[in-house]
């Protein structure tokens, strides 16, 4: 099958995978950050400017999805790596499984 | 002369049956019958159906189940095969030969297959979760994020933001638990009313919906008021959905 680039869907693939990147690292960040709240290193005043700043990301990442109509690309690459993980971790954690359905297969 | 038969099932019935033109591409679907038992066919050319047209194969996926369930229906006890299943003809035989003797030869564990699945259907469940309305129970359950909840509350913006994420965090953690104990309890509950039991996999579902378990089990067709019974048991749980599709032909379970 032909693949179909146009500047259009170039630009709309591109800006999803980019902002799905934002928004791990962004999950990353809000991890670390609840971390050491949790772990009380932070002051009063740190985990208020914290939580302000995660929010703004938040905010500004919800508002160029909806600008840029990309809300379900970013779905769809977040889905999919997650599909990928998962695929992975199951291949690690389920190695007889796999072995039998490749052995399937081979019949 | 075809050169090759296309398999869709096989039946217990001893009848050289014609079904009409039902097959894939509109083929003629009749019956070889070997004893008491017949392979449900089209002629076919001796190469397997191909295409890069989803839609297409598609629509000969769908013709495939029509022909089992018409067999089944009209023909009794049915094994279904997989969708692509051609016999070819070899130097020596004609292809209605070769499935005769293939139908001869694994007689006694086609029957066997058969004897298992008489009566039965197979029924596929999916039991989903509106994840909205179980936060809501848990939170009214549980004295941590209760407490939590309230907290947030009396916060300034950017600290009642960290400790929604906490809250959040906690309460996927819960959610996965609780998860892990529905499953359980259900799996239970329904492989007590069903023959046997096979997992399917878990499909993505929208927000905030999610699947719960997806399983296809064998049930007798006479005992599925007791599964359809306890199916609304489990679906009258608040924020759980069931879907219950069936009987099929027993796909699955040959």
């Amino acid at each position: 099958m032909p693949i179909d680039i146009n500047e259009d869907n170039l630009k709309h693939g591109l800006l999803g995978l980019v902002i799905a990147i934002v928004e791990i690292i962004r999950d990353a960040l809000k991890h670390q950050a609840l971390r050491r709240m949790e772990g009380g290193s932070l002051t009063d005043e740190e985990i208020e400017r914290l939580g302000r700043a995660l929010e703004e990301i938040d905010t500004a990442i919800y508002q160029m999805k909806e600008e840029q109509g990309i809300t379900e690309t970013v779905k769809s690459v977040r889905d999919g790596l997650d599909d990928l993980v998962d695929d992975v971790l199951d291949r690690i954690i389920n190695p007889k499984t796999r072995e039998e359905e490749t052995k399937l297969k081979e019949i | 002369m075809a050169e090759g038969k296309y398999i869709y099932c096989i039946v217990e019935n001893s009848k050289k049956v014609n079904l009409g033109k039902i097959g894939l591409g509109g083929n003629k679907v009749y019956t070889i019958p070997c004893q008491d038992i017949s392979a449900v066919v089209h002629d076919s050319p001796a190469k397997p159906y191909e295409s890069e047209d989803n839609e297409v194969v598609k629509d000969w996926v769908i013709a495939h189940e029509k022909v089992v369930e018409t067999a089944w229906e009209k023909l009794g006890t049915v094994l279904p095969l997989g969708f692509d299943t051609i016999i070819m003809a070899d130097k020596e035989k004609n292809p209605e030969e070769i499935v005769k003797d293939w139908l001869k030869e694994d007689y006694q564990s086609l029957k066997e297959k058969l004897e298992k699945v008489k009566g039965k259907a197979e029924y596929v469940i999916q039991v989903l979760w509106d994840t909205k309305v179980i936060f809501h129970i848990l939170i009214e359950k549980d004295e941590e994020l209760k407490k939590l909840s309230k907290e947030m509350k009396s916060k300034p913006r950017g600290a009642a933001y960290m400790y929604k994420q906490k809250l959040e965090k906690l309460l996927r953690g819960r959610l996965e638990r609780e998860a892990e104990r529905y499953f359980k309890e259900f799996y239970g509950r329904i492989k007590a009313c069903t023959d046997e039991i096979g997992m399917e996999k878990i499909k993505k579902e929208e927000e905030p919906r999610q699947m719960l378990m997806n399983v296809s089990c064998l049930a007798d067709k006479k005992d599925v008021k007791t599964l359809g019974d306890e199916l609304d048991k489990i679906n009258n749980g608040e924020g759980i959905f069931v879907r219950f599709t069936g009987p099929w032909p027993p796909y699955s379970f040959v």
